[in-house]
């Protein structure tokens, strides 16, 4: 309470002093649940049945100094899912201050900062996956010229309210060519970056204090085509699972991924293709695998299609970048690739008046071929024929029927290894095969008013069997709406409803939405990134403030 | 939950005399090029920034929406939309693919560590505002059909 006393008064000041050529600014967020006993999900709701994670963040700028603060709140306990170290706490989470000029931009305090693509290095914040992995230190960043660019950052990185004992290091730097070649229809930049970890090994000198990862990239554009490439090699590190480090035996880790593309106007083609072996880095050794996405290093996200409707977003991939060697299974990392194709029709073709739009996703991930031996080495393909993690196919088709209608149809066919949708160990517990199809009307009245229904369905004969959906939203205006939305579990013996209302309002600085329901349990992913919710019940209120 | 609603009080009244104002952020094309977001609106010029991203469903209903009337409206009020995605590497190499195969004409500018999005506090997608002179006029989170309406109709009172 002190705390937040100080913090009041310090901000009162803050906005009192200020003049015109002052800019304060900041938002605040609160997400709260009230949960409930369901004896249909089996779920017994906690003790604390209330749960609040806020966050209050103010910032001042003056000239080309910048400053802010974070303040958070998971009080009395973080939402279900949450990281258990926020779990009754409440204090200034990040603070930091930066002055800037032309050439020189430097930060002291928590800073977010990321390599070429995130592969090698990604310190970033995602309340809804509950993830803040700031550095707190120094991040200093040079322009030499227009051309060439230097970052180096020193610090340690947040762990809950704490701070990770081990030090981070890291330097990136980025060049672009077109001013020493005279490119006119290219555009080539090429880029390296470093980070290390020093962390106390307690003596124990077959373990490293210092790992450190090297990467290399080039992008390149030339008019309808692109084509980036990011390669990384990380030290031989000791791997760890649930806290314990297996044996002092050591492993380095491989990162690549190359993209190609291809656009014009109406016409869009991109593909991925990305290898990941015993690729991940996190700021404490012993946190390798943890659960609640926390004190990463890297940032290894699933390329697959984000999914989006109730009934689509049930099967969801990961990545599985790991290399776990025990008795259970044994794995070096994901292979895989991912390609879109987005394509306009003209006005009045065959499937519509209006310009139809097509998207298309295909993405297929498995293990890396690999050969286990009895002194806990491997040997491995590059790519090899792996035990499939992953595999979909989806369509999506969208229409325009006049100025009021449209309708959006998709369809998803996916293959899920049991051991990456379920938990348990991967490719040995056979796949879960699904296909969803949704179909989704818009109508619009005047003023504002309109409403959307979306209908959908999965088959699936493993797991829990079909589903039904149903969402129904009607916006009284562009501001205010409300919804109902069930998914059906009918192929299942507890036939279970996962029923919801609720409704949310938008205006100028303020968002607030109301809703009461049932939560399937499972993954919640933002990003590529995924959450585990447990099942549950109950109220959820969020509100989001800007000023 | 008493503290709680000390806060929010607190940052009511302290929302009353915010100014709204875009930071001094500069963001990339989708070619390199780097622009400073306070220099989108200067001159009395007329923007829209509309933060999405290629995986978020109701941001790409509200550009398709847009993307519809847009030149019809240029014609009629001279201003320019900013479509920043807030792509992380996940996605960010799609963005080209899908600004193109959709045909949208906006500008295209990249905020993939969320930089400009953490700044306005837009804990959700997508988020649009309306910018003139640097000064944040309007903002919107959220999309339902009819907003595209909307948002013009604030434009023009702006012309």
């Amino acid at each position: 309470m002190n705390r937040l006393l100080l913090l009041t008064v310090l901000l009162f000041t803050i906005v009192t002093v200020s003049q015109n050529t002052e800019n304060i600014f900041g938002s605040f967020e609160s997400n709260s649940q009230f949960l409930q006993d369901d004896s249909a999900l089996n779920f017994t709701s906690p003790q604390d049945n209330f749960r609040s994670n806020n966050y209050l963040q103010i910032n001042y700028n003056t000239g080309n100094v910048s400053s802010g603060i974070q303040y958070e709140s998971y009080l009395p306990n973080a939402m279900l899912g949450y990281y258990p170290e926020y779990n009754g706490k409440n204090q200034i989470a990040t603070y930091f201050i930066n002055v800037k000029n032309e050439k020189a931009d430097i930060t002291l305090g928590y800073f977010y900062e990321q390599f070429g693509n995130g592969l090698i290095f990604r310190a970033w914040e995602n309340r809804q996956l509950g993830i803040n992995n700031a550095i707190k230190g120094i991040k200093l960043n040079y322009a030499f010229s227009e051309s060439f660019n230097l970052t180096t950052i020193y610090g340690q990185q947040r762990n809950g309210f704490e701070l990770n004992e081990a030090t981070i290091q890291g330097v990136d730097s980025n060049l672009n060519l077109n001013k020493f070649f005279n490119f006119e229809e290219l555009d080539l930049s090429i880029g390296a970056s470093y980070i290390g970890r020093y962390q106390n090994n307690s003596a124990n000198t077959l373990i490293p204090a210092n790992v450190k990862s090297l990467g290399a990239r080039f992008n390149l554009y030339s008019g309808k085509f692109s084509l980036n490439f990011e390669a990384i090699i990380k030290d031989a590190d000791v791997i760890a699972n649930e806290g314990v480090i297996q044996s002092n035996k050591l492993y380095d880790g491989t990162a690549l991924q190359i993209d190609f593309g291809y656009s014009k106007k109406g016409l869009g083609l991109s593909s991925t293709f990305r290898r990941l072996e015993n690729f991940n880095f996190y700021s404490d050794r012993l946190a390798e695998g943890n659960i609640y996405n926390q004190q990463t290093i890297s940032y290894t996200p699933a390329l697959t299609k984000q999914q989006d409707y109730l009934l689509t977003n049930i099967y969801v991939y990961s990545a599985q970048p790991r290399l776990v060697i025990n008795p259970l299974e044994n794995r070096s990392g994901e292979v895989g690739t991912q390609t879109d194709f987005y394509y306009t029709f003209n006005k009045n073709s065959t499937l519509g008046k209006y310009k139809t739009k097509v998207a298309v996703n295909f993405s297929y991930w498995a293990a890396i071929e690999s050969n286990f031996n009895q002194d806990e080495s491997y040997d491995v393909e590059f790519i090899g024929n792996g035990n499939r993690y992953y595999r979909d196919f989806n369509l999506e088709l969208k229409n325009r029927w006049n100025k009021r209608f449209n309708t959006t149809i998709t369809m998803l066919d996916v293959i899920i290894d049991k051991g990456v949708a379920l938990g348990g160990p991967l490719g040995i517990q056979g796949d879960i095969k699904a296909k969803v199809g949704v179909i989704e009307g818009t109508y619009r009245y005047d003023n504002g008013k309109s409403s959307r229904a979306v209908i959908q369905h999965l088959w699936t004969k493993e797991d829990r069997k079909n589903w039904a959906g149903l969402v129904y939203e009607y916006n009284f205006s562009t501001s205010l709406n409300v919804f109902i939305a069930d998914g059906w579990n009918y192929g299942s013996n507890d036939k279970i409803h996962y029923y919801n209302i609720g409704g949310s309002y938008s205006k100028n600085n303020t968002r607030v939405s109301l809703n009461y329901g049932r939560q399937r349990g499972g993954l919640i992913c933002v990003g590529g990134v995924c959450r585990y919710v447990p099942e549950n019940t109950g109220i959820n209120l969020n509100l989001n403030l800007v000023f | 939950m008493k503290k709680l609603f000390i806060l929010i009080t607190f940052i009511f009244s302290l929302s009353i005399n915010s100014q709204s104002v875009l930071p001094d952020i500069s963001l990339n094309t989708l070619n390199g090029e780097e622009i400073n977001i306070q220099s989108i609106s200067s001159n009395d010029k007329i923007a829209v920034v509309s933060l999405w991203a290629t995986w978020c469903v109701p941001c790409i209903k509200e550009l398709d929406a847009i993307s519809e009337y847009y030149e019809e409206w240029k014609d009629e009020v001279d201003f320019e939309l900013y479509a920043v995605s807030t792509d992380d590497s996940r996605t960010i190499k799609r963005v080209n693919a899908m600004v193109n195969g959709k045909g949208w004409e906006y500008t295209v500018l990249l905020d993939s560590n969320n930089e400009l999005q953490r700044a306005l506090g837009a804990s959700t997608i997508p988020l649009t505002l309306i910018v003139k002179n640097n000064k944040i006029v309007y903002r919107h989170s959220g999309y339902s059909a009819g907003v595209e309406f909307e948002l013009f109709d604030k434009i023009k009172e702006l012309k």
